[in-house]
Formats: structure tokens, sequence, C-alpha cells
């Protein structure tokens, strides 16, 4: 696999969503246009970096029952998060994130659901006292026709201050959209077809296949 | 096994690669036993299409036997003969319950790439791009088909692997071309290009009804080929000063009832618009020459039918000019295999359709650097190289 220098950047966004879908993303950056990360206030002195916020959407062919039951198994996040990030219930309404890091660290923190709406929404915070705070929500709203539901996900993610903290956010601002919308088409897939297009073990003449036997993109 | 790999433009290599595995429960693995080229890979071995990588297994037109199969398949089993449409559909989604199998939501593991392109991502394709999702190919000992129930069909006992191959793709693209075109009785419909599809586009026209069929091309053999094989009427573009001219002097004044453009983004032709664009196309400014496609859009008659078979990427000097005041349709698509294959298997067995005359080089899978050579030159009257592993 190509090795990218993912540096703050990196353990920021696999803090986020996972690291595989940011190579994937980084991968292939240059076939993709800004994204339109909305910036939200003015950076505090001394305090935090600005916000991200990200919104995408997609149409499922499934009720918002459907959808919202898939969402809330115990394995789904962790599927949808390419098997790089572990999503584990914890006790009540907390979930536990395990991500192994770019360079072999994993990183792992809690998030709680403050809103549980079935069929409609599901929205989750990070733990007071993270470092990075992190709110995400989910949300199902029927579609026209016979479309089944528009599925619409957004995470806002407000990192700590100072340097690093600030670079980060000045290149992760071109990554987010992508991922919530990688996330939110792989959703799709399961879905609708009970599994994820991959291309695990697919066969190639590149070196990084034949080492392992099999490649991961 | 072995495998035929694109190692950058131009270079294709058969090389050892692992071989493919059932990675997800609608998956199988077919041993390939025949497969072919398509004028479509041209693109990108060409570099004219990007996200190919270094080491990537190509070919997408095939036919094989179900060796392994995974434990949500319930249609398809093991030593099942079959042919696969070149699109990786998954039967679930709004677009493939609609018929538009191409457009597929749910067989491309990287819809970025595409979304950046087109807006939105269509179905994965084996071999054929990243943005096409990235699968391996079939220019191979095995190959692994996704969603098998969707995308396997049958083949009827006592069908040659020659008559069948180009029910993967060819036939197909060329059947949907000629369905666009919503052919009347007494129609004439004419075909820019007479290759694989373009003959197979030709023969679906007569199958649909058409009374007349002009086919446009250049190499004496191709034409010959549509003379006698698919009974169209032929025009060779090097022979006369205006293609459109020549065609509205065949139809009375008026112009085809509807133009298939069967070529692409390689287009060949004469003038100064063809030597424009390939000047372009050689300093990397552009992608697409057009000259098949504004031809056939000159060509039409008021109010007929264009229909797109080629590949394009972007292309500017589009006259969007003489379709708008002209009024003319114009329907596209990447083949929808998996509607008409069942439909062409039915006529290959009746004896109506017999593909078997694209072959006109056969070669074991070790030589198919050398197949894809003579494919793309055209030499010794190349119109399909077969690859058998
Ligand atoms: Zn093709
Ligand atoms: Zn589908």
């Amino acid at each position: 696999m190509r090795s990218i220098n993912l540096g703050h950047v990196g353990r920021i966004a696999a803090v986020v969503l996972g690291g595989s879908l940011l190579k994937m993303s980084l991968g292939h950056r240059r076939m993709l246009r800004p994204h339109t990360a909305k910036r939200r206030g003015a950076p505090k002195a001394g305090g935090h970096a600005e916000a991200v916020e990200v919104e995408r959407s997609v149409t499922i062919g499934k009720t918002a029952e459907e959808l919202y039951r898939l969402w809330r198994a115990p394995e789904t996040l962790s599927r949808l998060l390419g098997g790089f990030a572990e999503v584990t219930p914890v006790e009540g309404d907390r979930m536990r994130w395990k991500v192994q890091g770019p360079f072999g660290q994993s990183v792992a923190w809690e998030t709680r659901i403050v809103e549980d709406l079935p069929g409609e929404r599901v929205r989750w915070e990070s733990l007071p006292g993270a470092a990075w705070s992190l709110q995400g929500a989910v949300q199902f709203r029927a579609a026209p026709a016979q479309w089944g539901t528009e599925v619409t996900l957004r995470l806002h993610l407000h990192p700590p201050g100072g340097m690093p903290g600030e670079a980060a956010m000045r290149r992760l601002r071109a990554v987010p959209g992508g991922l919530v919308l990688k996330v939110l088409r792989r959703f799709k897939s399961l879905a609708e077809t009970g599994e994820i297009p991959t291309l695990k073990n697919n066969p190639s003449a590149r070196k990084s296949a034949s080492a392992h036997g099999k490649r991961v993109c | 096994m072995r495998a035929l790999c694109w190692n950058g433009v131009n270079d294709l290599r058969v090389e050892t690669v692992p071989d493919p595995q059932i990675v997800s429960p609608h998956d199988v693995i077919l041993r390939v036993t025949m497969s072919t080229t398509c004028g479509s890979d041209l693109h990108f071995i060409d570099g004219y299409i990007p996200t190919m990588r270094e080491g990537d297994v190509i070919g997408h037109e095939f036919m094989g036997e179900v060796v392994e199969v995974g434990r949500e398949v319930k249609k398809v089993k093991k030593g099942d003969r079959v042919v696969v449409p070149s699109f990786i559909v998954c039967g679930n989604c709004w677009y493939c319950q609609h018929d538009l199998w191409s457009l597929c939501d749910n067989t491309n593991p990287n819809p970025e790439l595409q979304m950046a392109a087109f807006g939105q991502p269509t179905a994965g394709i084996y071999g054929y791009t990243h943005a096409f999702g990235g699968y391996a190919g079939a220019h191979a000992h095995y190959v692994r088909v996704p969603h098998a129930d969707n995308d396997c069909f049958l083949v009827p006992e006592g069908l040659r692997d020659e008559q069948v191959i180009f029910l993967s793709d060819a036939a197909p693209t060329g059947y949907m071309g000629a369905d666009f075109c919503g052919i009347q009785p007494g129609g004439t419909v004419a075909v820019w290009g007479a290759g694989g599809v373009g003959l197979m586009a030709m023969e679906s026209a007569f199958l649909l009804g058409a009374e007349r069929v002009i086919a446009i091309d250049r190499f004496p053999e191709r034409l010959r080929l549509a003379r006698e094989k698919a009974g169209a009427e032929t025009l060779d573009y090097t022979q006369v000063d205006s293609v459109v001219e020549a065609l509205r002097e065949m139809t009375g004044g008026r112009g085809p009832d509807a133009c298939i453009d069967a070529v692409g983004m390689e287009a060949h032709g004469t003038g100064v618009g063809y030597a424009y664009d390939r000047a372009k196309q050689a300093l990397h400014l552009h992608s697409d020459r057009g000259q098949a496609l504004r031809e056939a859009i000159l060509a039409c008659r008021k109010g007929g039918t264009l229909s797109i078979l080629g590949v394009y990427g972007l292309m500017d000097k589009f006259p969007i000019g003489a379709i708008m005041n002209k009024g003319l349709t114009v329907r596209t698509a990447q083949q929808h295999g998996q509607k008409y294959v069942p439909r062409l298997l039915e006529h290959v067995a009746r004896g109506e359709l017999d593909p078997s005359y694209l072959v006109t080089h056969r070669f074991s899978l070790e030589d198919a650097p050398r197949g894809y050579e003579m494919f793309k030159n055209k030499e010794e009257g190349c119109v399909r190289a077969v690859f058998t592993p």
C-alpha cells in the first residue's frame, strides 16, 4: 500500500471516521473537487480552532424504520467504517470507538446518544472532556414516489486550539465531505443488498498484492 | 493464476497474480473459458481515461464456468456455463429495478471518483479503471463475479463459446443502441463504426424492423462484413467529400431516421475538424475526438433520434444548436446488458443472430498482448481477438 504521511490530519480523521477511508480519499484527491465543509464561528483566542461541519445525503430504497434498525444494529457502524474502526455499545446509550491509527497507535473515545427517535433521528456526542469535541447526527426522512428514504448524516467537529489543531483543520476541511459521503453510500449498499462493494483480495500485479496474497484498496 | 495486466500507457503484460476469492456472500468465481478485446479498452490502454493503476487486470467481455459459489447465491450453481455482462449490478436498487442496469447504485466501491466527473456514480465494470470500480478484469484464468444471481446468464446447450461471448458486451450494447432508435416500419438507420458493437447494432436494427441500414467506416474488411453478414449498405468515408451529404442523397434529401454512433472518443475522420481534434488530443488539451458524433448529428433527419454508444469523456465543440433546432431526441447509455441478454440468447438459439463472425483472431491468454496490438492497429482485418486461458 502506498504510504501517505498522514500526520495530524490523519490522526484527526482516524478519530473521526477511520484511517482507511481517509487514505482512499487522499489517494484520489486530485479527482475530487473541494468539499463544501462549512466553517462555523471565529477562532477563539487561546481556546479552540475553527469548527468543521459537514452534511451529506443519500436516498435509500428502504423504509425509515428498517434503516433506523440497521443503523442501530451493534455491528453496523464498524462495517460502515471499513473494519478499521470498531464501534461497540457500552452500557446505556454509550458507544466506544476504537481506531487503529496509521502508525500502529490506537485511539479510543466514547460517545453517548443524546437524542434517539426511532425511525427518525439519532444524535450523538463525545463525552465531556474529550480532546476532540465531536457531534454527529443521522436523520431519516421519507422520499417522494418509490424512492424510499432520504438519509442525512451530519458531523460537527471542534478541535482544540493551537498550531497543530489549526493546521490540521485547514487540511481536514478538504476531506470530511468525501468521508461522510463514503460512509453513507456504504450504508446504502448494505441496506439495499446486504453487502458493501469491496475490492478485498482483488487480483492485480502490484507488489502489494503478491506480497500479502491479498489487497485491500 | 495468469492474467493480462495494464502497466502503463500501451504496456500490457501477462503476469502471475493471486487467484480471486469469494469475498462477499453473493459472489461466484468463474473459470474463464473465453474473453475478448473491446474498443473501449483502447481508451484507457492509450491513456485517455485516467484512474488506471499499474498492475490492474483488464478485460470486461467474457464467459466461463462457475467453480465456486458464495453462501447467499441462490440461482447460479457450480458447473453452470454462463455469460456475464460487463457492468456489475446489484438487482435491488431503484436503477436495477427500472431496467437501467449500468446505472446501478451499489456496485462501485469508488463512487467518489465518478461523482467528481459525472455528478453521480454509475455501476462498476470488470477491469475498467478505478473510477468504474477497480474490479479485476477477465483476461485471466479466473474472475470474481459479484451479485452472481443478477450477473450470470445460463448458456443453453449446443451453443459454442464464439456464438455467446459477444452477448457479454458488444451484442447487448448494439441491441440497446438500435432499441433506443424507436425504429418504425420502413425506417432507415445509419451506424457509424463497423466494429463489433456497430455490426451488432446493424443486425439489431434489422431484428427490430428497420428497412435500411447504412454502415459508415473506412476499413474494407469491416465494410464487407457490414454488407455480407449484417446486410447493410455501406459508405466508405474516405471516398466521399462529405458523409452528411452522401447520407442525405441516399435518403432522398431527408437524412436517416436514426443515427447510431458506435465509434466513440477516438473517432477517425477527415478534414479540418478531425485534424484540430487530433492535435488537441495529442497535446492532452482535451480527451475526445468527436468527428463521428458531429457527423451523426448533422446527418440525422429533423425530429430523428441520435443514439450514442461510443464512449466519451468531456468533449468540446458539441453541436447542440443542430440538436436543438432540428428537434433531435438523444438517447445514450452504457449497456444495460441484463435487460437484453435473455432475448439475445433466444435470438442466437433460434439461429436469428450469430455473432461468431466477429472472431477474426484467436490467441492463448499468454499471447494476449499481441492480440491487443493486432486489434488496436486493425492488422490483418482484425475485428475482434478472443483469448482462451
Ligand atoms: Zn466493451
Ligand atoms: Zn443496482
